[in-house]
């Protein structure tokens, strides 16, 4: 009996011996409540919170408003009023930056009328040309970074603008460059409120954990219903998705920070506001600025989505472009994307750690020459796009804009990949596709198909049991019994079983790959910073390649899924044995293990609690990934999400929907996170 | 809470006293057209914005979802869409209607099919299409590994129209599985992919569309239909689809209101089938960008939106 | 120290109580700490009735080893903790009666405060770090940054202002941390075992470089540290502290001469008494009839200083005070008992 009690993987033996017999033993015919849950008043609750929020947008506190145009008095709500309000601003400040770099009417429009427009053309905004623009991120990069920074900010600049991508590259910026402050700003905020207050920080945290797991998908139809359709509904979605990292990254910054040197800031007479921004602030800099990095990255990675609500720039176009199966356009488009992302991440890095020079005593045309360089930068491009557009009227002006059908395009090079593979590959391909389908994929989906709730609850709550004591327990099982309670409870177990298979295979490939890349230093920054690469590689060029190899098909889309869901498990394999102690590897050496020995005798077990939360952000990420697999055409929950965007009551199906993906993440983080916590006690390392 | 109140009511008395002109004329404030994500619709936004601009109205152009997008119209952030399918958005449209806040504008002149479809060179490989028995005869051809055998029939996403599929299988008894593909892309992807291996395919297709170009295909041909003939509506299900749905066009209901001209033009805007393939064709086969194939189409047919105005 | 210098610092029945129940068992018993049945409640003392008065100009260490509240007496005299009970006065004005902007700006004017960890913002360069007093009063970023410059230059730092903290050693982040808190000028200076993080080398040369600091600038010193060494050396007073009580307060002399407490003895026992005392400590009386050699020693030398010209001299050796007159006298037999005699037998002056 102590043997038992003292060996988990004895008890987690008797918990799956117990599971299989209850598995065996409900039927699916007779089993009833135990086979699956009746219906029960639950299942209205999409319709409960569809009317909620419909209520709440459109009957709630009702207010009149004036049109002045039709000069008729409207009907609205405050909360609608408050919505558009914010929308207002959001918009305003997209379509002032957009304006700057592409031109145009609306920002003069916010301060005069439609009517002033028409009546003066002179009053719309020109366009910056396109070198000046590429001039102003080579002196950004230079004056922020150095030689290098600027090489990248310009090159980058170019490529986007000689590949004709410069519409939409930079509207797919001027929403960035909204979006990216307002969630950093929010994040640092709440964040600094979670920090000071507890009450607070306790309520916050549940709901970052689900703002963080719900699938996209679920919100865009509240946010049309309440912000409306545009690249403000765009950015706030986009918002909501990256502010969570930002607000996580503070409170841990801002924990992690010395007593002593809060001390240090209070005996400096600070009082409690600049004590958070002199002291607490910087010297938490480190993970803010991850945080800032995630943000910029994940604003990037929601460009397609936010195109379903109306974001327009590189996203909208990629989804055009992978609809009319351009893979090559859409590739490229997709390089545009990263491009932005690196070059904002490099640059915001460069400018937090730029120092002042306090004593410089340099006249002013000194002081300000890169401003200078760029007015005249400015003056000198204008004046050439202004000659050559007078010189050759008809012709197109490359001085002043690249049109998206005048630019260079590597488009047929990767369309003849495509091609070539689609066509050369053909028998082997199907020979692979149809023995995964038939024996793996099909028998698999099988099994989970034939999980009863009884057993699979009784599953859950054991494991959280044996990993986390009864808490543990209490937490997964309400998880999952919501699943249960909800009709979906079918499509939730196509959604596992997608979930474990892609897990699988991910976490074995990105451990692999992660420990022989931790080998050596170069390979470990190489692939970090290819995963940073396919982070924020827009997903969704994958799909059509591999519908076009695989066909619509399961298979299809967990290879997509995979492709997204190794990175995190690379990611945090050559992190976490990158980051095991020196000493520890020393002491391993001098104990005479070979190199095989001491990877798996000493690095990989203590590297790997880390590992397992890259598992965890695997789970995260495949969940992500096989909703956006419903585009391919899948029968689990993201189907039915996708399904909601048509339904009377989107709005509430979609959020329950999104709230059932939700939780599945939460349950698997919430064991992983209190098993690896607990291992790195043991080993000392927390 | 009274404080809010009182700001919004002063905000629309300095409103009501900026603005005390009444609108004869058509807002300056520009029309708002949504953009989905295939080419004859994208074109076709263009086309009636370049019409809406030709009698000095201002337009914008705003990406939506083709599902989402009747909320939108609905609450005004769009002021019309202009490519309504009846069977794959007709159920958003009648919610949208049913909840108020969007006109119906009628249908453009082309009629619209929507039924299964196959390539032209899959005629070669199971002779006797496109009748429905000959394609259920060689119902092997069209097996892959996840069909178990029977021949897979490729639908539209479910929410286009769901079970009426699986009840037609089941009512004629045919050795066929649907699978539901996600997108519209996803359909065109295995098209695409079918096509390079010479493998036979059917999927679910509509006209008027870009497939109606180039080698071309056909749609199977299914028990004509009948008033009442699916099972949702009661009959058998032993039939295909309508041989004419509609396209209809819609607005956001103070549309007449503030753009009366425009308005009016919308409701004469009437496309064909040729029209249609037109459009699309100028970009997909031509490569032109969708707004230089809208001001080619404008050019081209003047005499046509001419009528409209 | 002379009475009638000028008080700066003045505890008074100082407690620091640790644990959930602390102030509401006290509010029980009245006001009057009752260390059992706090301790049954499961409070921690952190100081127990500390009791002192800090004189302008005076440095008294606290020293204690770790977990004897040392730094926590420390921190309550800088209000970084809320005191439990007692009363602390700062020059005569009641600190624990002050709001937080009284607060805020007693610190800003009186009051710089050394880190064991040196506690300076990583990402601020040396300037940086030290102008942040300055800053925080709202001076001016030219006057703050000339200032800040002067401060480095003080600490011997002079080209590494803009030089982050992690691109210095150990000795030189601490005279950033010198710097800062002396940055405001303040009267009184608390330093929390500021040396015990560096190498015994650089201990010694911070020590030197302290001292030098302190005789040009004679700032009021509350002193933490773990190092009794260290205690003798640098201090004034010195508070010897044991589970939050302070065993003993007295000069170095009286503290290795006349231990109060078996406690204290243990500390004292092996310190070599030449380091620690001064001449007047062991001198005798004054005979104007003894020939006496040509050398003189101050009264205030520490013996070891001395040793060697007493030994070898003849004669008995002249003690004189700061005027230069004669108060006592040594010679070789004393000073052969003290550096080769037994522990604690031989006489002492007070």
């Amino acid at each position: 009996m102590q043997y038992f009690t003292e060996h988990k993987w004895m008890q987690f033996v008797a918990l799956l011996v117990v599971f299989f017999a209850l598995v065996m033993a409900i039927d699916p015919a007779t089993g009833g409540n135990l086979w699956r849950l009746q219906e029960t008043r639950f299942w209205l609750l999409p319709d409960v919170v569809n009317d909620g929020l419909k209520f709440l947008i459109d009957d709630f506190w009702v207010v009149e408003t004036y049109d002045a145009e039709l000069d008729i008095i409207e009907q609205s709500t405050m909360m609608k009023e408050f919505t558009r309000y914010l929308s207002g601003v959001v918009l305003f400040s997209i379509n002032l930056i957009r304006e700057l770099l592409l031109g145009g009417v609306k920002t003069v429009v916010a301060f005069t009328s439609w009517d002033f427009i028409s009546e003066n053309e002179w009053a719309r905004i020109p366009a910056l040309p396109w070198p000046a623009v590429a001039a102003g991120a080579f002196l950004a990069g230079q004056y922020l970074g150095g030689r290098n920074l600027s090489l990248l900010a310009g090159i980058s600049t170019i490529y986007i603008a000689v590949f004709g991508q410069w519409t939409p590259a930079m509207q797919t910026l001027s929403f960035v460059l909204v979006a990216v402050p307002l969630s950093v700003l929010l994040g640092l905020t709440l964040g600094i409120i979670a920090f000071r207050n507890k009450t607070f920080e306790a309520v916050l945290a549940p709901l970052l954990n689900v703002a963080q797991t719900m699938p996209h998908f679920s919100y865009l139809i509240p946010v049309v219903v309440f912000f409306g359709i545009g690249d403000h509904a765009g950015a706030i979605s986009t918002v909501i998705f990256a502010t969570p990292p930002m607000i996580r990254l503070t409170i841990l910054g801002l924990k992690k920070v010395s007593p002593e040197v809060v001390e240090a800031g209070m005996m400096s007479g600070c009082n409690s506001r600049q004590l958070m921004f002199k002291v607490l602030i910087p010297t938490a800099r480190h993970d803010i600025l991850i945080g800032v990095n995630q943000v910029i990255m994940q604003c990037l990675a929601m460009a397609v989505i936010a195109s379903f609500i109306g974001a327009k720039g590189l996203g909208y176009d990629l989804l055009v472009s992978l609809n009319m199966l351009k893979i090559g356009q859409a590739l490229e488009l997709g390089i545009s994307i990263v491009l932005i992302a690196v070059v904002l991440d490099r640059l915001s890095l460069a400018w937090a750690k730029k120092q002042v020079d306090y004593f410089a005593d340099v006249p002013f045309h000194l002081r300000h020459k890169y401003s200078l360089a760029f007015v005249g930068i400015l003056i000198f491009t204008s004046i050439v796009a202004y000659i050559a557009s007078m010189a050759f009227p008809d012709k197109a002006n490359y001085f002043y804009f690249i049109h998206e059908s005048q630019g260079l395009t590597t488009e047929k090079f990767w369309d003849s990949i495509v091609d070539w593979i689609i066509t050369n590959t053909y028998d082997s391909v199907q020979s692979f596709n149809f023995f995964m389908i038939t024996s793996i994929l099909m028998p698999m989906k099988e099994a989970y198909l034939s999980m009863p709730v009884a057993a699979t609850l009784f599953l859950v709550a054991g494991t959280g049991y044996i990993v986390g004591g009864l808490r543990s327990a209490i937490v997964a099982t309400a998880f999952i019994a919501f699943i249960a309670l909800t009709p979906w409870w079918d499509r939730a177990l196509i959604t596992a079983y997608m979930t474990t298979f892609a897990v699988i295979i991910s976490v074995t490939i990105g451990c692999s790959v992660g420990i022989l890349c931790s080998r050596s230093p170069k390979a470990t920054k190489f692939m970090l910073l290819v995963c940073d690469t396919f982070q924020t590689f827009p997903s969704f060029v994958y799909l059509i390649p591999v519908i076009m190899l695989f066909g619509v098909s399961d298979l299809s889309v967990l290879i997509a899924v995979i492709v997204y869901a190794t990175i995190p498990a690379t990611r945090y394999t050559v992190e976490g044995l990158s980051n095991v102690p020196k000493s520890l590897q020393e002491a391993g050496s001098m104990s005479g293990v070979n190199r095989t020995q001491r990877l798996l005798k000493i690095e990989l077990p203590l590297a790997f609690p880390h590992i397992m939360l890259g598992i965890n952000q695997t789970v995260v990420f495949s969940l992500f990934m096989i909703i956006i697999g419903a585009f391919i055409g899948t029968d689990d929950l993201g189907q039915l999400i996708m399904q909601s965007l048509s339904e009377a009551n989107g709005m509430g199906q979609g959020i329950v929907l999104g709230l059932c993906v939700a939780f599945i993440g939460l349950a698997v983080d919430h064991l992983i996170n209190t098993w690896a916590e607990q291992r790195k006690r043991v080993l000392g390392l927390s | 809470m009274r404080f809010l109140n009182k700001l919004a009511t002063a905000a629309a008395v300095s409103s009501l006293v900026l603005g005390a002109t009444v609108a004869q004329a058509d807002s300056k404030e520009p029309i708002v057209i949504a953009t989905h994500n295939w080419t004859s619709q994208i074109t076709m936004a263009y086309v009636i914005g370049g019409i809406f601009e030709s009698i000095g109205d201002n337009v914008s152009y705003v990406p939506a979802d083709s599902q989402a997008v009747y909320e939108s119209v609905r609450n005004g952030d769009v002021t019309i869409a202009h490519e309504v399918w009846q069977s794959t958005f007709g159920k958003s449209f009648n919610n949208a209607l049913d909840a108020g806040g969007i006109i119906d504008v009628g249908t453009h002149a082309s009629a619209t099919q929507e039924e299964w479809w196959y390539p032209a060179y899959v005629g070669d490989l199971c002779p006797g299409l496109p009748s429905w028995e000959a394609l259920n005869d060689c119902a092997e051809l069209f097996a892959t590994p996840g069909s178990g055998g029977k021949g897979r029939y490729l639908d539209g996403p479910m929410d286009w129209h769901g079970q009426e599929t699986l009840d037609r299988i089941e009512a004629l008894d045919m050795n066929f599985t649907a699978k539901f593909a996600g997108s519209s892309g996803a359909l065109w992807a295995e098209l695409e992919s079918a096509a390079k291996d010479n493998r036979a395919v059917v999927v679910f297709n509509w006209s008027p569309n870009f497939t109606d170009a180039g080698d071309g295909g056909s749609f199977v041909k299914f028990p004509a239909y009948t008033d009442g003939c699916k099972k949702a509506d009661g009959g058998d299900g032993k039939c295909g689809s309508p041989p004419a749905g509609w396209l209809k066009k819609a607005a956001y209901y103070q549309m007449p209101a503030k753009w009366p001209t425009a308005y009016k033009i919308f409701n004469n805007v009437s496309f064909t089938k040729s029209d249609i393939g037109n459009m699309a064709a100028l970009v997909d086969i031509d490569g032109m960008t969708h707004e230089a194939a809208a001001t080619k189409w404008l050019a081209d047919n003047e005499a046509t939106w001419k009528a409209w105005l | 120290m002379s009475t009638s210098a000028q008080r700066v610092i003045k505890c008074e029945s100082v407690y620091k109580i640790f644990g959930a129940n602390a102030v509401k068992i006290l509010e029980q018993s009245g006001g009057k700490v009752d260390t059992a049945s706090l301790l049954e409640a499961g409070c921690v003392i952190g100081v127990s009735n500390a009791s002192f008065e800090v004189h302008k100009g005076e440095m008294l260490v606290i020293m204690g080893l770790s977990g004897s509240g040392k730094s926590t007496l420390l921190r309550c005299i800088s209000r970084l903790i809320d005191t439990t009970a007692g009363d602390i006065f700062i020059d005569g004005e009641d600190l624990l009666a002050m709001n937080a902007k009284e607060l805020i700006n007693i610190r800003r004017n009186k009051m710089g405060m050394v880190f064991q960890s040196f506690a300076l913002l990583p990402h601020k360069t040396v300037l940086e770090n030290i102008a942040l007093p300055l800053q925080a009063k709202g001076i001016s970023t030219r006057d703050s940054m000339a200032r800040a410059m002067d401060m480095v230059n003080l600490v011997e730092l002079t080209n590494c202002e803009n030089d982050f903290p992690r691109q210095l050693s150990g000795g030189q982040q601490q005279r950033v941390g010198i710097a800062r808190s002396l940055a405001v000028e303040p009267e009184i200076w608390f330093l929390d075992e500021p040396f015990s993080a560096l190498d015994p080398l650089i201990r010694r040369e911070m020590q030197d470089e302290f001292q030098r600091l302190q005789s040009v600038l004679h700032k009021t010193i509350l002193f933490v540290t773990h190092d009794f060494d260290e205690a003798l050396r640098l201090a004034d007073r010195i508070a010897i502290m044991k589970d939050g009580v302070i065993e003993q307060i007295d000069t170095p002399a009286n503290i290795v001469l006349k231990p109060a407490t078996e406690y204290v003895a243990k500390f004292t026992r092996g310190v070599p008494r030449e380091r620690v005392l001064s001449c007047k400590a062991i001198m005798e009386e004054y005979d104007a009839t003894a020939t006496m050699s040509d050398v003189t020693v101050s009264a205030n030398a520490i013996i070891e200083t001395v040793a060697g010209s007493v030994l070898t001299e003849q004669n008995p050796v002249a003690v004189i005070d700061a005027e230069g007159n004669i108060v006592g006298a040594l010679n070789r037999n004393i000073m052969i008992d003290v550096l080769f005699g037994e522990t604690n037998s031989m006489p002492v002056n007070n």
